[in-house]
């Protein structure tokens, strides 16, 4: 199976590829894993509480060349994005941009849960918009 | 013999006396060798419940009677159907025994047959409590790597991964032995009703993605420490 050209251009250089001080307030770290394949892919936020905007984006995973590419085209897109903007991002976009072939799909499925979870735990470390949102959605 | 309902073959028409029959390999009428039932499952081949616990010798003997009827040499002088048929129940045949044969292969095969486990379909957890060791280990290797590069001395890093290593042992052998004590309930459980034995596979899948998990690892840290 051959990857895509766009693959291959994040594989070989991958954007954003580090870490953010997990214990900042304003950082949201998503640490998620696929079992099919052992991979595991680490995504991290830098989110301004006054605009919800997304500053900074960090990966790290180790994994396939497929992971590799879904997790540093993750972070590119969530950059200077909305919080809400971010989450709103689908696996189905990072299959397309990337031309991912099916049994690749999971790790598109990673990256996606890995932007919900890396917000997920900025949320939770303001404690306050959690409770907010979950009044909304009942 | 009670045989598990979920074990017997559904009924099929001989192709050769146009009986309808209930055998697993031959036509209990006229003694020819049966069409591949459609959906056919590894266990019903060997006319087994989905149990388990398997006795390994039972197997084993079984799989040789089969293999020796099935065998394409007794069908040399047959007719083309015949010859290959025998040809592709032979091949299912191994392909049945070798799953089964395998105490986590067949773990794998049962959830997929009773649609617990299906490719793409339904997403897999990974372990959460797993996955923040996992990471460090997986830098760890690269920290090992990159100071292999650079020359430097791995003395600390290679000890460090040693212990990594025998810890993630131990968690296959945790694992090895839960996932003995859910195959035990599975059994126990084969008659019972639909909610318990969705809960026990659950616990299944559950311990076989760990169990991958680890795997992985101790794959990729006894390879990198070979190579030091």
């Amino acid at each position: 199976m051959a990857y895509s050209d766009k693959v291959v251009d994040h594989y070989n250089n991958p954007r954003n590829v580090g870490s953010l001080p997990k214990t900042d307030p304003n950082v949201g770290t998503g640490l998620v894993g696929a079992p099919e394949c052992g991979d595991v892919m680490k995504l991290q936020m830098k989110i301004n509480p006054e605009t919800q905007v997304i500053e900074e984006a960090k990966f790290k995973t180790f994994g396939c060349g497929s992971a590799i590419a879904s997790s540093s085209l993750a972070t590119e897109w969530v950059k200077g994005k909305t919080v809400d903007e971010a989450l709103a991002i689908k696996n189905t976009d990072i299959v397309r941009e990337l031309s991912l072939p099916p049994v690749k799909i999971h790790c598109s499925v990673l990256a996606e849960d890995a932007i919900k979870a890396a917000i997920g735990d900025w949320k939770k470390k303001h404690g306050v918009e959690v409770l907010i949102s979950e009044k909304a959605s009942h | 013999m009670s045989i598990s309902s979920t074990s017997t073959n559904p009924p099929l028409v001989c192709w050769n006396c146009h009986e309808r029959t209930l055998g697993t390999h031959f036509c209990p009428s006229c003694g020819k060798l049966l069409q591949l039932p459609q959906r056919i499952d590894y266990f019903a081949l060997f006319e087994m419940p989905r149990k388990l616990w398997i006795e390994m010798n039972g197997l084993e003997q079984k799989f040789l009677q089969l293999s020796w009827k099935l065998h394409p040499d007794n069908f040399v002088n047959a007719t083309e159907q015949e010859r290959e048929l025998s040809l592709k129940r032979s091949s299912e045949l191994n392909d049945a025994y070798r799953t089964l044969r395998d105490p986590v292969s067949r773990v794998e095969y049962l959830l997929a047959i009773e649609g617990e486990r299906k490719e793409g379909e339904k997403k897999q957890q990974a372990p959460p409590e797993l996955l923040e060791e996992v990471f460090e280990l997986n830098e760890s290797l690269d920290e090992l790597r990159e100071a292999k590069a650079a020359g430097e001395d791995l003395a600390e890093l290679k000890a460090g991964l040693e212990s990594a290593e025998k810890n993630f042992q131990e968690k296959l052998g945790e694992v090895d032995k839960q996932l003995q004590a859910a195959a035990h309930k599975w059994d126990a459980a084969l008659q019972g009703d639909a909610a318990t034995r969705k809960k026990i596979m659950a616990r299944l899948n559950e311990l076989l993605n760990r169990r991958s998990y680890i795997r992985n690892l101790v794959t990729n840290v006894a390879k990198e420490l070979a190579e030091v």
